[in-house]
């Protein structure tokens, strides 16, 4: 029966109360470990479409007629449209039609940010449309332009009203430590990077807008244009079959969408809006930087008695105030927290989700934070955490939690340390530094999912989910074969369609696999009990003594043993259609992700240069699906946090507030020469109160601790206290000339 | 927009873009930043290949790089320039005339180097700029090849003279804001090496592979001399006597940084050597 | 409008492009040829590697009409005994980078049929992922039997 509930939902670490429909999860979970085909590595299914460029990308979309759209971006920082004359780009050749402020969401008189949408062209060529942009006339009306994030939150400019929380007595706590540490922290502005840029085609068929798009919510962009144009949802279909990454910043359908639909509304004709390479750098959405002011107080045998943070997130021009301060919050078991998280809100580009917004600042500083604790405490790193294992999240009980698990695996690693060491010479010092991960994944209702299963005996997963790249088919295709009984290569998945598939949830806040997981088992359940039945009625047998195994129907006795082409074969053309909900979360229980980086550093004491040399990447995120593509998860969010840590740094020109870094030769992301070793484990336990599944997600866990274990590792290597991202030659340098500093002057190693 | 394949050096005409590996020119004009009606491919008049010393301007750096016969400094500076595609693509003779990679430039500002009146790196944005020569203007050069020539002393021969690589580099002023000094229609046909008893080249990078040099190092012993050249710290590849030349470098706030680096790596170089 | 003649996968095409076109925006839109990937735009990131006589290049900063050799695409290495080894070892994420690294790394066996480990990442430093699928790129090379 379908039940309505009220309930706090999670995306990307943001809750809200939403009304939702769930419906019940009768299944009992499967044994933990290896199954038949879940828990066994399996190439993707779309590995051959993609590999040999036969998948087709919105990139790849090509509709008879179809035009080019190019987007006028502010050149100022904070600057008013106070006149616009079209005329001149309506004059050049090959140029269709243009839209000025108001004409289309998104495209704004008032620009905050250099780079914000101001009207938009559409021609024969996207040659032709980007010479007709220019050749807008614009007359502007600069206005005032704050770029400095504290002079922000001084003059209270933000994004929303700030976040205070505190439990226990801080002040009191901190009176009473042995060992206080301070610091701040700093973490750089990065960008997403998708290769594919942010785009989309838009048709419209009568009524109907058709959308291609390249997204990580088929059903949100649905809704989010339906609204926004005052159309009714069904008139709206979204496709994307294959997406060429977003990490968070394809979460909504933004201007570029809105441009394509109305330029194509006013010629009638198919357009394209797609981001260039540059403005994918300037008007995308970025992960903000932040300011992390922070002090942790510990009683001598290292319990920690007090944490307290200060927080201010880079919004920029819109956004929201992401979690910075939630590790702070979850990590670790201490009474007495107090935080202040301020959303800055300045003329930059805005603010987006990326792969565990806010966690992976929050988790830098903090852990960094607890190393430096560690140092003053002289207490192994890996014993103080440890000792301060928290066993709820604020009073309310984990659903599941292996940390101690991962810990007790990181052992082998983190006594590798001497080993390490004792490599150091004169030039490249070595070090292993660690860091732990806490952060959502589990997903939510609702999520829906059809199963049709043909008289060929093959079954078909139908659902208007996207798999952005992480193996979400396959994934899907695995869980669908091991609850039919089928070999995987008799499952496909088709997705990424709106018109061809019930609601799927977003691909975002590692969510896909716990939220549409169990919904296609349970799809799957429901075909599977109708072969049976069928199966019991041809063979005058009770059901419950039938199974589907390997794709057989076999009796328990081992009498019957029947193809299951066989068995629905007198279907002819006909199907079986199974179907099936994402049951609800458990009610009163924190559902996260745990894990843990130990990281080998190399460091060139004269030059700053940074090796990361080897990272251990141990997880707890419940039952693994596909231990294939988890490794291949793991190693990329590993890989971008590498360039997180130390390369990638978007920049903007103080005075102007241009992005200056709008190349990916100024804006450098890790090659494959940057890769260290990666070593990935699972504790690949399923967490028996999360769905008929049991798994969490896996998408951004691993970009979480990389940071911190890496500066922690560089400390261990030299001495020296890295607390600013990216951590660059300069930055590596600066912390370097401060131990020789302190060191002349004779103060301890420690802070 | 046309293209033009003249048979001979004398035929190009002035106010071209001249075009061989197209790995800078093209990224350019598509940005805006070179304008030209007319394209001269000079593929067909420019020699490629190595013959004893001497090596064609038109030769790709991935050759250069896989060449026992060229001065490790050379080949080293090939090997680590660029990406493999832009190796393959790019020519000798164009990247040693490649543009800063400073982003004021890049993006148009009206900085110094394209005629204004001001160095915004010099105010702004300038971590990765340049140390030496930079009042003017403090636009780093970005070739590591140009500076192992610098170093290995080499000399070119364009289609109207010869001169030493060190000499087609000048830092720009207030009346000319050219970083070479190419005149229009000129090409560089070949390049000659001197006897070179050893030679290395040393780059400091934020990434192992693919990237522009932060401080890049060449040193060589040509005829008993030892001659260092850098890339990375000066508005063209510039040449120091020693690494006591990098204690009255000028740097910027943000590039003080790379004088501990250049040092560095020049010690190293010298150590190389020995 | 000026003739371009092309030898793309086997096959001779001769088209009518503005000079200044790029390699990419030709296979592309005028051949059809959308397994290569436009993703910069400008030469920094490899997604539209092609080979031209079985060397890698940038086709997005290559015009057209300057190229002199046979031009191979992914489409003319669908089947590359690469692709399985890619398939298997799980190379490919989002995908999009994927043709342009599978025509690098052809082009790399092709010279250097067992390539090392160090080898191999000197001659794929050019194609950058950021789905980070590295290790698995390095390992299908690594293991390609050819």
């Amino acid at each position: 029966m379908a039940r309505l509930i009220r309930t706090e939902k999670e995306v990307e670490g943001r809750f809200e109360e939403v009304w939702i429909v769930v419906e019940e999860d009768p299944l009992e979970q499967w044994p933990a470990g290896p199954l038949a085909v879940v828990g066994r590595p399996a190439p993707r299914q779309d590995a051959p479409l993609r590999v040999r460029g036969e998948a087709r990308y919105t990139a790849d979309v090509k509709l008879p007629g179809m035009l080019h759209a190019a987007v006028l971006r502010s050149p100022h920082a904070h600057a008013r449209a106070k006149r616009i004359d079209l005329a001149p780009a309506l004059a050049l050749p090959g140029v269709r039609a243009a839209i000025g402020p108001g004409e289309a969401h998104g495209l704004d008189e008032e620009a905050g940010f250099s780079g914000a949408p101001v009207a938009a062209v559409a021609a024969e060529t996207f040659g032709q449309a980007r010479a007709a942009v220019k050749a807008v006339e614009v007359e502007w009306e600069e206005l005032e332009v704050v770029l400095d994030p504290d002079d922000a939150v001084k003059r209270e400019l933000l994004t929303e009203e700030p976040r205070r929380r505190e439990r226990g007595d801080v002040e009191r706590a901190f009176a009473e430590a042995d060992v206080v540490v301070e610091a701040t922290y700093r973490t750089q502005t990065v960008l997403h990077n998708s290769l594919e840029t942010h785009q989309a085609v838009c048709e419209w068929q009568g009524d109907t807008l058709h959308v291609y798009i390249s997204t990580q919510y088929i059903w949100g962009v649905r809704q989010t244009i339906a609204k926004t144009l005052g159309l009714p949802e069904d008139k709206v279909r979204v496709v994307c079959e294959f997406m060429g990454g977003g990490f968070g910043s394809k979460n909504s359908p933004d201007e570029y969408t809105f441009v394509a639909a109305e330029l194509a509304k006013r010629t009638g004709r198919p357009v394209r809006c797609a981001l260039t390479r540059h403005e994918e750098h300037t008007a995308a959405g970025n992960r903000n930087s932040t300011i992390q002011r922070l002090r942790a107080g510990a009683r001598s045998d290292g319990t920690i008695v007090a944490l307290d943070g200060e927080f201010t997130n880079s919004v920029g021009w819109s956004g929201w105030s992401s979690p910075t301060e939630g590790p702070m919050w979850m990590l670790y078991d201490c009474d007495n927290v107090r935080t202040v998280t301020y959303g800055a809100k300045l003329n930059t580009p805005f603010m987006k989700a990326f792969r565990a917004p806010g966690f992976a600042e929050g988790t830098f500083g903090l852990e960094t934070l607890i190393d430096e604790l560690a140092a003053k405490l002289d207490i192994d790193p890996l014993e103080l955490r440890r000792r301060n294992y928290a066993s709820s999240n604020n009073g309310v009980p984990f659903s599941s939690k292996n940390l101690e698990e991962c810990y007790r695996r990181a052992e082998p690693h983190w006594e590798r340390r001497h080993e390490v060491r004792s490599r150091s010479d004169a030039v490249w010092k070595r070090g292993v530094g660690m860091a732990s991960q806490i952060w959502y994944g589990g997903g939510g209702p609702p999520s829906y999912a059809w199963i049709r299963l043909g008289s060929d005996g093959r079954a078909t997963v139908v659902t208007a989910m996207q798999d952005i790249g992480t193996g979400t088919r396959t994934a899907m295709a695995q869980i669908a074969a091991e609850e039919l009984g089928l070999p995987l290569e008799h499952v496909e998945v088709v997705l990424g369609d709106s018109a061809r598939g019930p609601y799927a949830s977003i691909s975002a806040g590692s969510s896909t696999t716990p939220s549409m997981g169990p919904a296609v088992r349970a799809a799957a359940a429901d075909a599977k009990r109708q072969v049976i039945e069928i199966a019991a009625q041809r063979h005058h047998l009770e059901e419950r003594v039938l199974d589907i195994r390997d794709g057989k129907v076999v009796s328990a006795d081992g009498n019957l043993s029947a193809p299951v082409e066989e068995v629905v074969g007198l279907l002819d053309e006909a199907q079986i259609l199974g179907k099936g909900a994402r049951g609800p979360n458990p009610t009163g229980m924190s559902v996260l992700t745990f894990g843990v980086h130990v990281v080998e550093v190399a460091v060139d004491v004269e030059t700053g240069e940074v090796r990361v040399e080897r990272v251990a990447a141990i997880h707890d995120v419940g039952r693994i699906v596909n231990p294939l593509g988890a490794s291949s998860q793991v190693e990329g969010g590993v890989i971008q946090g590498i360039g997180h840590t130390l390369s990638e740094d978007r920049l903007l020109d103080p005075e102007t507030g241009r992005v200056l870094t709008t190349s990916l030769d100024a804006y450098r992301m890790p090659t494959i020469a940057d890769v260290p070793e990666i070593v990935c484990e699972f504790v690949d336990v399923p967490d028996e109160h999360l769905t008929n599944l049991g798994s969490k997600g896996l998408g951004e866990p691993p970009i979480v601790p990389i940071a911190a274990a890496i500066a922690n590792a560089i400390r261990d290597a030299t001495g020296a206290e890295v607390r600013e991202l990216p951590i660059s030659r300069e930055e590596m340098l600066r912390a370097l000339e401060a131990v020789k500093r302190r060191e002349r002057r004779g103060d301890p190693a420690a802070v | 927009m046309e293209i033009l394949r003249p048979s001979d050096a004398s035929e190009i005409p002035s106010n071209t873009v001249l075009l061989a590996g197209g790995t800078e020119v093209v990224p350019l004009l598509r940005e805006g930043l070179l304008r030209a009606d007319r394209l001269v491919d000079v593929r067909g008049i420019v020699p490629r290949g190595i013959r004893g010393a001497t090596i064609g301007a038109g030769t790709t750096l991935a050759e250069l790089e896989v060449e026992p016969a060229i001065p490790e400094a050379l080949r080293e500076a090939c090997r680590l320039a660029a990406s493999p595609q832009l190796r393959n693509m790019s020519s000798l003779g164009g990247n040693l005339l490649q543009a800063t990679r400073c982003w004021y430039w890049r993006l148009g500002f009206d900085c110094r180097l394209h005629g204004g009146d001001r160095c915004h790196a010099r105010d702004g944005e300038h971590r990765e700029h340049a140390i030496l020569a930079n009042d003017f203007c403090a636009s780093a050069h970005p070739s590591d090849v140009a500076a192992a020539l610098v170093a290995l002393g080499a000399r070119l021969r364009t289609n109207r003279r010869e001169l030493a690589v060190e000499e087609l580099y000048r830092l720009p002023d207030e009346g000319d804001r050219r970083t070479t000094r190419l005149e229009d229609g000129e090409l560089i046909l070949e390049l000659e090496l001197p006897p070179v008893e050893t030679s290395t080249y040393l780059k400091a990078m934020d990434r192992r592979r693919w990237s522009f040099p932060q401080v890049g190092v060449a040193a060589a012993r040509v005829g008993g001399e030892t001659r260092i050249a850098l890339a990375g710290v000066a508005p063209i590849p510039w040449r120091i006597d020693g690494p006591e030349a990098l204690d009255s470098a000028t740097p910027l706030p943000r590039t003080e940084w790379k004088v501990p680096v250049a040092q560095a790596l020049v010690r190293r170089a010298l150590a190389a050597l020995a | 409008m000026s003739e371009v003649r092309l030898a793309v996968n086997g096959q001779e095409h001769v088209l009518d492009v503005p000079v200044g076109t790029s390699l990419a925006h030709v296979l592309r839109e005028e051949i059809g040829l959308t397994g290569t990937k436009i993703a910069c735009n400008e030469g920094h990131c490899g997604a539209c590697t092609v080979q031209v006589d079985g060397v890698p290049r940038l086709s997005c900063i290559t015009l057209a009409h300057t190229v002199e050799g046979e031009v191979t695409t992914i489409e003319g290495l669908r089947d590359h005994p690469l692709v399985e080894a890619f398939v298997r070892a799980d190379a490919v994420q989002c995908g999009f980078c994927t043709p342009g690294q599978v025509v690098s790394a052809a082009a790399l066996v092709a010279a250097n049929p067992r390539p090392t480990s160090e080898e191999i990442r000197h001659a794929m430093a050019g194609n950058i992922c950021r789905c980070g699928t590295y290790p698995k790129i390095e390992e299908a090379i690594l293991s390609w039997q050819g």
